[in-house]
């Protein structure tokens, strides 16, 4: 895991297109319209190393499918520098495509009507692959991700599950040394995700496969991703490890308590303290850190309530994301 | 020879998903009949009131001629537009500009892919049906025939793609392209002889036909007149002039679009 695979230098990119006027004639608007510009992606640096998992997050607008379209050649960068795999993705487009795969989870690359063995010998024909290497990577793919159930029914048969995963399967039939995967798990219910997961897992452990990945999903990048790097605006927040992310923005943490008291009315709290639940069984309270030790808000609310139960725990994953978002609002 | 294997496998792949489905024959074959058929009642009605003859063109000659346009569309070229423009605005030309491949001729292959079964089949059968029905014009016996009806059936397929493919690049920049397809394809329609046999248009128009690209692309219609055997080759170097035209309109479109592609999403 030493060289890197990804190295993005000052990225740049903007966006322009023409806006309607409507204190000017239409002639005007046809010939000479406004023009807006967007900036999408605005001067990120990063890299990544072979067979790392990173996750690249950010809320929606943030630059995250343009920066991955950049990086597969899909796009021309407005300016900096991408290399991917020693490649320049906008100028060697069709070399680099021999050596990534892609999954955008809106999209199918399938073919529709045929089975999915119809696909994964048509890409392999896409990808120069001998008919004997076909016949071989098919096998070895099959019996890594279990496909023996599906593998010769018509795609447009399978289940949405099983789509993404034959999507995986297919982006990986020549054997690619990166794979960017586009929010892969939309619309997956949690045991098709839990599958996706691990196969994803399974094809990084086996074939050494760099994995990026952007999600909203938060399932998807506390168990698939070692690293996260958040981007919001078009620009780099924070890139660090994915369990540092906790740890560093937590600014809350939750107290659990089990009354052994019914209350009417509940109790005022001091400062730092707030109620997220009351309830007859269960009261949720959230402390502050930056205003209130742990030991001293238990101190406190063990003087308010009697309890049968306590339980003290940090923010979830969800909750860190949307107050790193939170905190960059929009410029 | 990489662009020849994967144009074999889009190719034997869509035969085989239109084998499938046998269904997409069955329209194709019945579109073909309605209007190719209606058609050729109305002129066997036409050329009867005029003794069998309108501008020295036997009915015979405008069938095959009319037959010829009918088989030639069913390979469905002109879809090439439209699937550009569904590529645009669904995004799915991210998924293919991801691969090593040429997008153009990727969809070329797709396209001719596309048609190729239900073209042999019913070529292949509307051949033999009408040959038993109207009889076969001498001009189809002559030796040149069969060899010059190949190098202008593939000009016609080379120059139909880029012409069509120019249009659909055009949904890189305006949001549809239907307007314009349907100007092109009414003109190519027109032109090539869809609604009236190229032989019977007037002075002018035919020499429309014969200059444009609209009608170069659709020549496989003029294979069967008397004049074939003396005009063939000019009609073919027209074709080639297009051909190159259209090769060079088209790729330096898809390079100034490749530029314009744009993101769904963030």
């Amino acid at each position: 895991m030493d060289q890197d695979s990804i190295v993005v230098s000052s990225l740049s990119k903007s966006f322009s297109f023409p806006i309607k006027n409507p204190s000017v004639g239409w002639i005007k608007n046809l010939f000479n319209p406004e023009i807006k510009e967007i900036t999408a992606v605005d001067d990120i640096s990063f890299s990544v190393k072979s067979g790392e998992r990173v996750a690249f997050i950010g809320p929606n607008g943030a630059g995250k499918s343009t920066t991955i379209k950049m990086l597969t050649g899909i796009l021309f960068p407005t300016s900096g520098e991408i290399r991917v795999l020693g490649l320049d993705p906008s100028n060697d487009r069709k070399k680099l495509a021999y050596k990534i795969g892609t999954v955008f989870g809106q999209r199918s690359q399938l073919l529709p009507n045929l089975p999915l063995t119809d696909s994964l010998e048509f890409f392999g024909v896409m990808y120069d692959l001998s008919d004997r290497e076909i016949r071989h990577r098919i096998k070895e793919l099959s019996e890594l991700f279990d496909l023996g159930s599906f593998i010769d029914q018509p795609v447009r048969k399978l289940s949405l599950g099983q789509r993404m995963r034959a999507e995986v399967v297919v982006s990986l039939i020549h054997k690619p040394k990166i794979i960017f995967l586009d929010e892969p798990t939309i619309g997956l219910d949690v045991v098709a995700k839990k599958s996706f997961r691990d196969l994803l897992l399974k094809i990084n452990k086996e074939e050494n496969t760099t994995i990026f990945l952007t999600s909203h999903d938060v399932g998807d990048i506390e168990s698939l991703c070692e690293r996260t790097i958040v981007i919001n605006h078009g620009t780099l927040v924070k890139d660090l490890p994915t369990q540092e992310l906790a740890r560093t923005f937590v600014k809350e943490k939750n107290i659990d308590i089990t009354p052994n008291t019914t209350f009417s009315v509940f109790p005022e709290l001091p400062e730092g303290l707030k109620y997220a639940v009351k309830s007859k069984d269960k009261i949720t309270v959230i402390i502050d850190i930056s205003k209130i030790g742990v030991q001293e808000a238990l101190r406190k609310l063990l003087d308010v309530f009697m309890v049968d139960d306590i339980n003290v725990y940090d923010t979830d994953l969800e909750t860190i994301i949307r107050n790193i978002y939170e905190s960059n609002p929009a410029r | 020879m990489k662009v020849i294997r994967l144009g074999s496998k889009i190719i034997q792949t869509l035969v085989r998903d239109r084998i499938y489905y046998p269904g997409k024959l069955m329209v194709d074959t019945f579109g073909m009949v309605a209007r190719c058929g209606v058609l050729l009642l109305l002129y066997w009605y036409v050329f009867r009131l005029n003794n069998g003859m309108v501008n020295g063109t036997t009915f015979l000659i405008a069938a095959w001629s009319m037959f010829l346009y009918f088989a030639f569309s069913v390979l469905r070229l002109r879809g090439i537009s439209k699937e550009i423009m569904r590529d645009i605005r669904s995004g799915t030309v991210e998924i293919l500009l991801c691969k090593p491949i040429s997008y153009l001729s990727y969809r070329m292959w797709w396209q001719v892919g596309t048609g190729l079964y239900s073209f042999l089949v019913i070529s292949l059968v509307g051949v033999i049906a009408l040959a038993f029905i109207v009889g076969i014009p001498e001009t189809m016996s002559a030796r040149i025939f069969i060899p010059t009806l190949v190098i202008v059936v593939l000009l016609g397929v080379l120059l139909s793609l880029f012409l069509y493919t120019a249009v659909g690049l055009l949904a890189f920049w305006i949001e549809d392209i239907d307007p314009v397809f349907w100007v092109v394809d009414k003109t190519v329609m027109i032109l090539g002889g869809s609604y009236l046999p190229v032989a019977l248009f007037p002075d002018l128009m035919y020499k429309f036909a014969v200059w444009s690209p609209f009608g170069a692309s659709q020549f496989v219609t003029h294979t069967v007149y008397e004049t074939w055997g003396v005009e063939w080759m000019m009609k073919v170097g027209i074709q080639v002039f297009w051909v190159v035209a259209f090769l060079v309109i088209t790729l330096l479109l898809f390079a100034k679009a490749r530029k314009k592609v744009s993101v769904n999403g963030g």
